[in-house]
């Protein structure tokens, strides 16, 4: 790795590591929240976000390849993209039910925000099923990228606005009837950190899936 | 440019008009979607008992029930649209023949009715099989045809990607569900209110929003989708 | 298993991170072979 990747590489430790040390040692702890297990938040939030940074990143990366000249590196960015999306999406959801389930003694109670990443995830599924039922190149690009952009269309309305809205009609809900969390300025900080490294991190990540699946096309023909 | 118009909008009632022309001639869908209702309904209906259901069981359970109606069988009926032109090869003729969003927009309108028929249909059925008692029926109409709309254009945008591989079936059904799923949830909830007795809310509106975004990313598309 | 306490939050910390470093290395790994290669 050249000089200047390696030392963006290592800051990026260096800064998640300070995330880590951060959410156990310098953010306090929620109010109203069991015990330690508010701590995972600053773990499934960042996730969860990253998630969202993945859709929005595969439709831009396939709005570029429909209308950008069909390249072959946009097709490949996106469906890379969906698969960490995936990925970052299982976590969350993951993390998540294992919070719910100290919390509210649920693992799962299809709450608005559980509702909504599950549904992303069958998105991101639903992408990755198409794309392997379609053999011709092209065609799989093309067909896929107009998916992702869809997706780009349902990804704001999935995360944002169908949670408030859910809330709104279902103010009975007993399971955290507001959805909020208080946060003291600690956790605030600790929680954009994680976020703003994670996204680097899925960059990062990203790239070298791009880079990777470059290669294994190029050697496995040659003659193209 | 009202010449241009007027001509986009001749192709795509012509669109629109062979749809049902061809409909017609076999009733394949009306069949089938009928069928898969009204056997939908009956079991329902056996099901929750002669004596029907409480009407608070009933407000929770029944709007449910309606929409999953609607879902499979628009599931089973919509994705023809664009299927059976692969199958009878009548695909390249179009390709040759029409706008790409005139096209789109026939299918689509066809869709629409063929959603709104089977609502209209099904509902007032369903209804009085259930013995349910809806206290504003003016907001269950509305969030029918706010629902329904979503479903056909989610619906026809995704048949036309589906139609184009392999194992249609499934795949129709793997790719639509993420979408029409927040749809759905939110038709659900308003129709539970409709049954109800509550004022409709802002998400009647944002119902329309996320119609009115999925039907211009169908447009928007559809050209990609359809021409190589 | 899970309770109030650090045990599992620190258990699904180590899971994450520990799958993830390996996972890079092997990742950069191989794409510096492939590279290499050609």
């Amino acid at each position: 790795m050249e000089p200047l990747k390696k030392l963006l590489a290592g800051l990026l430790w260096l800064w998640m590591s300070a995330v880590i040390a951060g959410a156990f040692l310098y953010a306090p702890l929620a109010r109203g929240f069991i015990g330690q297990s508010s701590r995972i938040l600053f773990f499934h939030v960042p996730m969860a976000w990253v998630s969202f940074v993945a859709f929005i990143a595969a439709g831009i990366w396939s709005l570029r390849f429909l209308y950008g000249g069909r390249q072959p590196r946009h097709d490949r960015a996106a469906a890379a993209a969906v698969e960490l999306g995936l990925t970052f999406g299982v976590l969350a959801t993951v993390t998540g039910a294992l919070w719910a389930r100290v919390m509210w003694g649920a693992y799962w109670n299809w709450d608005p925000r559980q509702t909504s990443i599950v549904v992303a995830l069958l998105f991101y599924g639903a992408y990755l099923a198409l794309r392997s039922s379609l053999e011709d190149r092209d065609q799989r690009a093309r067909l896929s990228a107009a998916y992702a952009v869809l997706g780009l269309v349902v990804a704001p309305f999935l995360f944002f606005i169908m949670p408030r809205i859910m809330f709104s009609l279902h103010p009975q809900s007993v399971i955290n009837a507001q959805g909020k969390v208080e946060m003291e300025p600690r956790m605030v900080q600790v929680l954009l950190a994680g976020s703003a490294g994670a996204t680097a991190l899925f960059f990062w990540i990203h790239n070298l899936q791009c880079r990777l699946a470059a290669l294994l096309e190029r050697n496995s023909a040659p003659l193209e | 440019m009202w010449r241009d118009a007027s001509t986009w909008a001749a192709e795509a009632l012509a669109v629109f008009a062979k749809e049902w022309r061809c409909e017609f001639r076999t009733r394949y869908a009306l069949n089938t979607l009928g069928l898969f209702a009204f056997t939908t309904l009956v079991v329902v209906s056996v099901s929750l008992g002669p004596v029907g259901v409480s009407t608070s069981r009933g407000t929770a359970v029944l709007p449910v029930l309606l929409w999953v109606i609607l879902l499979f069988s628009a599931a089973a009926g919509l994705p023809r649209a664009f299927v059976q032109e692969e199958e009878t090869q009548t695909a390249t003729a179009l390709r040759l023949a029409a706008t790409p969003s005139a096209l789109f927009c026939g299918k689509l309108l066809y869709g629409l009715t063929l959603t709104f028929a089977l609502e209209i249909l099904v509902t007032p059925v369903f209804v009085a099989m259930t013995s349910l008692d809806v206290k504003s029926p003016g907001l269950l109409a509305a969030v029918l045809a706010a629902g329904g709309f979503g479903l056909a254009a989610g619906s026809t945008l995704v048949a036309a990607i589906i139609a184009q591989a392999r194992s249609k079936g499934t795949l129709f059904s793997v790719m639509a569900f993420p979408v029409l799923l927040p749809l759905l949830l939110i038709a659900v909830e308003l129709s539970r209110g409709a049954v109800a007795g509550d004022p409709a809310g802002v998400a009647l509106l944002q119902l329309l929003l996320y119609d009115a975004s999925v039907t211009v990313a169908g447009f928007m598309l559809f050209p990609v989708v359809w021409n190589p | 298993m899970v309770t109030g306490g650090i045990g599992w939050v620190v258990a699904v910390n180590l899971i994450i991170w520990t799958g993830l470093f390996l996972y890079l290395l092997r990742l950069g790994t191989r794409v510096r072979d492939l590279e290499k290669k050609s």
